[in-house]
């Protein structure tokens, strides 16, 4: 599992000397993934969902001043069997039609043990609720000490689908949504 | 006996069609039953498409069937024609074709309502025939729950009634099973 590999092969940022002042970063989005996982019955869906767009600020210096504004593509949402992913993006759940993007947006970074708590509004069929995600930061695999500039981060954290109003076969698939986020990013200056 | 129906008795084809509807409807009644009362899982999802491809296949036997009646008319009930019993067996044969086509109507509209494919036996998706709304949804699943526990009390008075006429003696069952009372 790449999760697993690189959670083996990195470092912990956290154990590196502090870098200096906030710096802009880019998402490799080929390398990146926004899974979420349910459970159905015995079985879990999962799924992936792409981003379009990512704007990443990271301080580590200070890391309140971090700052994350995500935006994900519900249209183009994979799911781990064909029925899923419709219902995923079909009117009782996230109904992509009419709401086609999932919003992230990053109210407060603070550090925690190796990686940082991440509070933030998400909006979900058009519902912003908060929502608070864990971060682990790595930093790429066979890089110097202090280098900074390549980054791989894993959020995770979870939401309810009900509180979005995405009550669809609430009989048959769980409300609770697991999220793991994997992000790849590269500083920009 | 051939094929056609004639004045007294049932040809071939309505015999053949009778059996094998009445033996899929049982197994569509355990079926749906069984859907519609357990906790999914991935390893039955299949059980969604085996009971739409049956639904299917019954819903365009029901539709032969009817042709075929337009075709080669079937015999009369057994007995004299304005009596009670006969005019009872006319309205509930006439209430079980209606039964059997709005049962598979219904599902097909239900599924299509969901918004998800409706695929028959995991395999061929099907059109939808309805548009994707809650409001469809629901009240075509109403309409496939009222309909099928009608068609269950139906298929009773039916069994019922013709076992009763052939312990009665007069052929009822012998005449859809041999072809000739």
């Amino acid at each position: 599992m790449i999760l697993l590999r690189a959670a083996l092969a990195c470092l912990l940022v956290a154990a590196l000397p502090a870098w200096a002042g906030p710096a802009r970063y880019a998402l490799d989005e080929q390398a990146s993934t926004v899974g979420f996982e349910t459970d159905f019955g015995p079985d879990r869906i999962t799924g992936r969902m792409p981003v379009t767009r990512a704007d990443l600020t990271l301080d580590f210096d200070r890391v309140a001043n971090s700052q994350v504004d995500v935006t994900l593509d519900v249209t183009r949402a994979v799911a781990s069997f064909p029925f899923a992913a419709q219902a995923l993006k079909g009117p009782k759940v996230l109904d992509a039609a009419t709401f086609p993007e999932i919003t992230f947006a990053s109210t407060s970074v603070r550090a925690r043990g190796a990686g940082a708590e991440v509070k933030g509004n998400v909006t979900i069929r058009g519902v912003t609720r908060p929502v608070t995600l864990d971060a682990v930061i790595w930093r790429k695999q066979g890089s110097a000490e202090g280098d900074l500039s390549h980054l791989t981060i894993r959020l995770t954290g979870t939401v309810n689908r009900s509180e979005f109003g995405a009550t669809g076969w609430n009989d048959l698939v769980s409300d609770t949504v697991r999220l793991d986020i994997l992000a790849r990013v590269a500083r920009q200056d | 006996m051939g094929w056609r129906n004639t004045p007294d008795g049932f040809g071939l084809v309505s015999r053949a069609l009778h059996w094998s509807m009445a033996l899929l409807v049982i197994v569509m009644l355990a079926l749906g039953l069984r859907i519609a009362g357990m906790q999914p899982g991935l390893s039955d999802l299949w059980l969604y498409g085996l009971h739409k491809g049956l639904g299917i296949i019954l819903l365009v036997l029901v539709l032969l069937r009817l042709l075929w009646h337009r075709l080669s008319p079937p015999p009369a009930p057994l007995g004299p024609p304005g009596a009670w019993p006969q005019r009872l067996a006319r309205w509930g044969h006439a209430a079980l074709y209606g039964l059997l086509v709005v049962i598979p109507l219904s599902g097909w509209a239900a599924s299509s309502a969901s918004g998800l494919d409706v695929m028959l036996f995991d395999r061929w998706t099907i059109p939808p025939i309805a548009p994707v709304s809650e409001a469809w949804e629901n009240a075509a699943w109403a309409v496939h729950g009222a309909a099928t526990k009608l068609l269950m009390g139906l298929v009773l008075v039916h069994v019922a009634g013709a076992l009763k006429r052939e312990m009665d003696g007069d052929g009822t069952l012998t005449r859809m099973l041999r072809g000739r009372g």
